[in-house]
């Protein structure tokens, strides 16, 4: 009976499937995911499909703006390099996944590990006995010119034995069926964090289908990942990410890579070497570091003994490769094997090597640095593509610098042989190949659009792992000649469909066994922009509130000569703020350097506090050009302070309390501090315009607690009191040195030996000096002096954990 | 001939560099059959606080030193009682530069001396147009490779001027190229641009010129510095030679080697990476002592 009746639903499925087969036409004589040869849906597809066919036009709109919406909350971007300025770009996704049948995977996965062995292998021989040219199986040209083989690194044996522990494959489906690899990433390959992100935003979108469907999960790969790296290096040593920094084009994948593992997220500059052994820079100290997961490309990793232009890069790091201290996640000079011409080679390579045929082929590629394999490239010219033979990219990414040969109809013969001839060490032809497509959903219906997977490889404790899944990228047309993936398109999410129920991995800890790590210790250049975050958002908020007193005022005066008003815009202008302007260019700068030091530290920040930032940046943007002096600049700082009490609030209340809420605390009470102090120095004194004790406590969010207090009107030393001295007034003087006091105890090395530390024992006379202070003796001068020691404290500051 | 070799490079900062690394290659190497190093050291002060010496991919001797310490200045000082005995070149067996495509295909190595480094571009040289076209017009179809060098050293020689002014140490060939002018470093670049152009692997030799003048002839340029030249393969049989496009002579015993590389990057005498601010003043003094004349 229970069979009969999983026939009949599955009976359904197929009746139900093919309802919107029969709208989906795939390419002829393209092999397609979905669509078998017959026509008919293949089974793996089925389920979603006919899942797919039930939800109407309203439905699948709201399910895609879950996941768009999923993707722009998480700040999911990449950055393009455009002709105008680089901008982050949305994350393009293409809703449908690419659905893969488990077994055929197993298959690819097979191929795909052996292929990964056969690339460490020939790494190790480049690097190590150079056999492979010795015996004539790889020309030496090829690897002698290529810019990625890095000579320092010749005999350096990576410690722990291994080049590659983590590499990507291109792959491609021609129109037989049969997968291709089209090229493989071995520098310091991109992606597994967008195939996580796009999984996550996939099933947003079809959360049910998800779980009815036994699609492998991807944690369980990070997680085998993870700890093989943990075991490559001795328990003291840090794990890192090593991005180039803030520009990369994927910097927001290494800071979510890292985030998602646990590792710190570092840049060369964070780094040093002593004594053969990578260290990072800390607030605690020098930190050694085992692991280095690089997103750098290798030649900039050492400015000493490799790119001597490089500005990203830790000078010495080759001396502590040779020391055998760190593992790299690849070794430098990994690189090489990415080269296009060396796929011509790695047939023969393999069989050699490993004593076997390749079981997944690569495209067919011929290097023209080769008389035969050049006069056969010229014969059939029109079934390939011409290309630079030492490019590291495949040849539909390579900023179009491949040609297909069937373009070059119209050039002779003769001078095509002729290119080929003089050009030919520098050129290979590579087989013209085509794609297969997959579903994509395009103006209301399912399309066949071209595609290829990226799919990674892990090395763990028990060999290659394959990721099961990984993103497909989908072309922007109908054209399947794999070429045309130059022009761009879309990343879908890719299912491997198991007939059975998957194991559920997660990466959070089994429940009963569990420690509390504490997280490592924070690296200086963090330190320096939460710190340096903390000091531009008061510094914004400081001038916020001035200028939405001043603003409130000039709507009553209208006269901005008023001595009141004339008085506070010197003050204003003396901090380089134009009170002429409503919303003034200053306080943009403020707020855009607040976002600019968060955005070098995004792995510490929730993408809720990133979303908040960014809105008030974007806020204060459009206020600088639509808002005018008077009320409507009032209600517009007002609208500005909002927004920034949002963003502290969500910090506050979500931030982790260790030492890097510290920095950023301390920062915004610094700032705070100085602010007050120099604002009383200048309107508490005893020839102040009319009004100004008023605006001070407007200024200072205090005329409520003025009144409840002090019973009587505004004066000088009322003022002075809960302004400067009331250690209870979240806004006075004394109260931000109490809480720098309170922070900096907190902090490591406050004591070292016994002793305060220099900055410590500043912070401790500091506080001490303006506790004992009474009102009438705040006089302008001793404002001056705070002011100056407020300066010398942030100046310990970076010299003792900053730099 | 037997040298004493003394070098002194020192650098003068501004204001105190808190810390740096630098890789130092400045003693000479030792060659079978041409130059052996009878003793040598390389001294540094402050006294670093880490220093590792080994050899390069192209077996030059360099020492890797760490400062922890700020310093004002920077003291390199090198010693070495040299040995130098260059034979007079063979006779010109080296093949037409149509045939050394063959010779280098056929040699299936990647050792330091392999051809194959020396053909592409390399860190500081890139191909010239300009040079090619240069070279293009000063080599024949039936010249041989060492002809062709011979040629191309000679030509360089008599079209460039020699003026320390007018280039600096990140002049690039095409620069001097135009200028024609410029000092070892800049004649020695467009050399190799020049001979690579044509398929010859070409490369950079750093070392030291005597320096006392030969009787009755007029003094070596570039001889109170370190000094650059050329070398070049031509063929299996020939193996590399070496030319000095600043004099126009073929480097022989006066001609002492620190380092052999691809260009300047590869055998810089000092790389540095410092943490400071503002500008180093540096200096270097040579000099080359014969000792006595050997046989």
């Amino acid at each position: 009976m229970k069979t009969t009746s999983v026939e009949a639903k599955e009976q359904i499925e197929v009746q139900a499937a093919q309802a919107p087969a029969r709208a989906y036409a795939p390419l002829p004589d393209v092999a397609d995911e979905m669509v078998d040869t017959q026509g008919d849906v293949r089974p793996v597809w089925r389920h979603f499909l006919s899942a797919l066919e039930r939800m109407d036009e309203t439905d699948l709109a709201g399910r895609f703006a879950r996941a768009d919406r999923y993707l722009r909350d998480a700040g999911v971007f990449y950055r393009a390099y455009g002709k105008e300025a680089n901008s982050d770009r949305a994350w393009p996704l293409s809703h449908i996944p690419v659905l893969i049948d488990e077994a055929e995977w197993e298959d690819l996965a097979r191929g795909l590990t052996q292929r990964a062995e056969l690339l460490e292998a020939v790494v190790a021989d480049i690097y190590g006995k150079n056999e492979l040219v010795a015996n004539g199986l790889l020309p030496p040209a090829l690897v002698a010119s290529n810019s990625e083989f890095l000579r320092p690194l010749v005999g350096v044996q990576p410690h722990g034995q291994h080049f590659l522990h983590f590499v990507s494959f291109e792959i491609g489906r021609g129109p037989d069926g049969n997968w291709w690899v089209l090229s493989d990433r071995t520098q310091a390959p991109s992606g597994a964090g967008f195939a996580l992100e796009n999984r996550v935003a996939t099933t947003r979108a079809f959360s049910d289908v998800y779980a009815a469907t036994h699609a492998h999960r991807l944690a369980g790969f990070f997680g085998a990942f993870r700890e093989t790296l943990q075991a490559e290096k001795s328990a003291e040593d840090r794990i890192a990410v090593l991005t180039p920094g803030l520009a990369n084009e994927t910097y927001f994948e290494h800071a979510y890579i890292a985030r998602y593992l646990g590792f710190m997220l570092l840049e060369g500059e964070d780094l040093t070497v002593v004594g053969g052994k990578v260290m990072v820079r800390t607030v605690a100290g020098l930190k050694p570091v085992g692991v280095l997961w690089r997103r750098l490309d290798a030649a900039f990793a050492d400015p000493l003994e490799l790119n001597q232009n490089s500005h990203i890069g830790t000078p010495g790091m080759v001396e502590a490769l040779r020391s055998g201290s760190v593992t790299f996640v690849n070794a430098l000079g990994a690189g090489i094997v990415e080269t296009r011409a060396m796929l011509a080679f790695l047939p023969n390579i393999c069989r050699q090597l490993l004593g076997e045929e390749q079981r997944l082929p690569s495209i067919a590629t011929w290097w023209c640095g080769q008389k035969e394999e050049r006069e056969h490239v010229a014969a059939n010219i029109e079934r390939m593509v011409i290309g630079p033979a030492y490019s590291t990219r495949p040849f539909f990414d390579d900023n179009e610098q491949s040609v297909l040969g069937s373009t070059l109809r119209d050039t002779a013969k003769q001078s095509i042989a002729e290119w080929l001839a003089s050009d030919g060490t520098k050129l290979v032809g590579q087989e013209a190949v085509t794609l297969s497509t997959t579903p994509a959903f395009v103006d209301g219906k399912l399309v066949p659009r071209p595609m290829s997977l990226r799919v990674f490889a892990a090395r763990t404790r028990d060999g290659w792992q394959i990721m099961p899944g990984g993103f497909a990228r989908i072309g922007a047309g109908d054209n399947v000649s794999a070429i045309a993936m130059q022009e761009g398109g879309s990343a879908a999410d890719v299912w491997i469909v198991s007939r059975k129920p998957v194991e559920r991995t997660s990466l959070l800890p089994a429940e009963e066994v569990f420690t509390r790590n504490m997280p490592g210790s924070l690296p200086s250049r963090a330190a320096d922009n939460l710190f340096w975050l903390g000091r531009y958002i008061e510094r914004a908020e400081g001038a916020l509130r001035i200028l939405r007193a001043w603003h409130g005022r000039y709507a009553e005066y209208a006269d901005p000569e008023q001595p009141l008003l004339k008085d506070v815009s010197d003050y204003l202008e003396a901090l380089d703020i134009d009170t002429s302007e409503a919303v003034p260019s200053t306080l943009i700068r403020s707020i855009d350097s607040a976002v600019f030091s968060a955005s070098n530290i995004r792995d510490r920040f929730s993408p809720d506090g990133w979303l908040a930032l960014n809105d008030l940046a974007k806020t204060a943007r459009r206020f600088h050009v639509s808002i005018q002096p008077g009320d409507d600049a009032t209600r517009a700082m007002t609208v500005l302070l909002r927004k920034l009490a949002g963003f502290a609030g969500l910090v506050h209340e979500n931030m982790y309390r260790f030492t890097g809420w510290r920095f950023l605390s301390i920062g915004r009470y610094l700032e705070r501090g100085l602010h007050m102090t120099r604002l009383l120095g200048h309107m508490s004194g005893e020839d102040a315009p009319d009004g100004a004790l008023d605006m001070l406590l407007e200024i200072g969010d205090s005329v409520m607690t003025h009144r409840r207090r002090y019973n009587v009107a505004t004066a000088r030393l009322t003022v002075t009191d809960l302004l400067a001295l009331d250690p209870l007034n979240p806004r006075s003087i004394l109260y931000q040195l109490n809480e720098i006091k309170n922070e900096v105890e907190q902090l490591p090395n406050a004591y070292s030996n016994g002793q305060m530390s220099p900055f410590y024992r500043e912070a401790m006379r500091l506080h001490a000096g303006l506790a004992v202070m009474t009102p009438e003796a705040m006089t302008d001068a001793v404002y001056q002096r705070f002011e100056a020691e407020l300066e010398k404290l942030s100046d310990i500051l970076a010299q003792t954990y900053l730099s | 001939m037997l040298y004493d070799v003394n070098l002194h490079i020192s650098y003068l900062y501004d204001t105190p560099v808190s810390g740096g690394r630098h890789i130092v290659r400045v003693l000479p190497l030792s060659i079978g059959g041409r130059q052996r190093l009878v003793a040598g050291t390389v001294g540094v002060t402050p006294g670093p606080g880490e220093r590792v010496d080994h050899n390069d991919f192209f077996e030059n001797p360099m020492s890797a030193i760490l400062f922890r310490n700020a310093h004002e200045r920077l003291d390199i000082r090198m010693q070495a009682r040299v040995h130098v005995d260059v034979p007079e070149p063979a006779a010109d067996f080296s093949p037409r530069v149509a045939n050394l495509p063959e010779d280098i295909a056929g040699y299936w190595s990647l050792d330091a001396g392999s051809p194959h480094h020396y053909t592409g571009p390399s860190p500081r040289l890139k191909e010239c147009p300009d040079i090619a076209e240069y070279a293009r017009s000063i080599a024949k179809p039936d010249m041989t490779v060492r002809a062709i060098a011979a040629a191309i050293c000679a030509r360089i020689h008599k079209d460039f001027t020699y003026d320390p002014k007018a280039t600096n140490v990140d002049t690039t060939p095409r620069e001097a190229f135009k200028l024609k002018r410029g000092v070892c470093q800049d004649f020695s670049h467009v050399m190799i641009v020049a001979l690579r152009s044509l398929g010859i692997p070409a490369g950079y030799v750093s070392g030291f010129l005597r320096t006392i003048p030969p009787p009755g002839k007029e003094r070596l340029e570039g001889a109170d510095a370190m000094h650059a030249w050329v070398r070049y393969w031509c063929g299996r049989v020939n193996g590399w030679m070496e030319l000095d496009p600043t004099n126009d002579i073929p480097a022989g015993t006066d001609h002492i080697v620190v380092a052999y590389g691809r260009d300047y990057a590869d055998v810089a005498p000092v790389i540095g990476v410092l943490k400071g601010y503002g500008q180093h003043k540096t200096s270097q003094a040579v000099d080359v002592i014969p000792v006595r004349q050997t046989a």
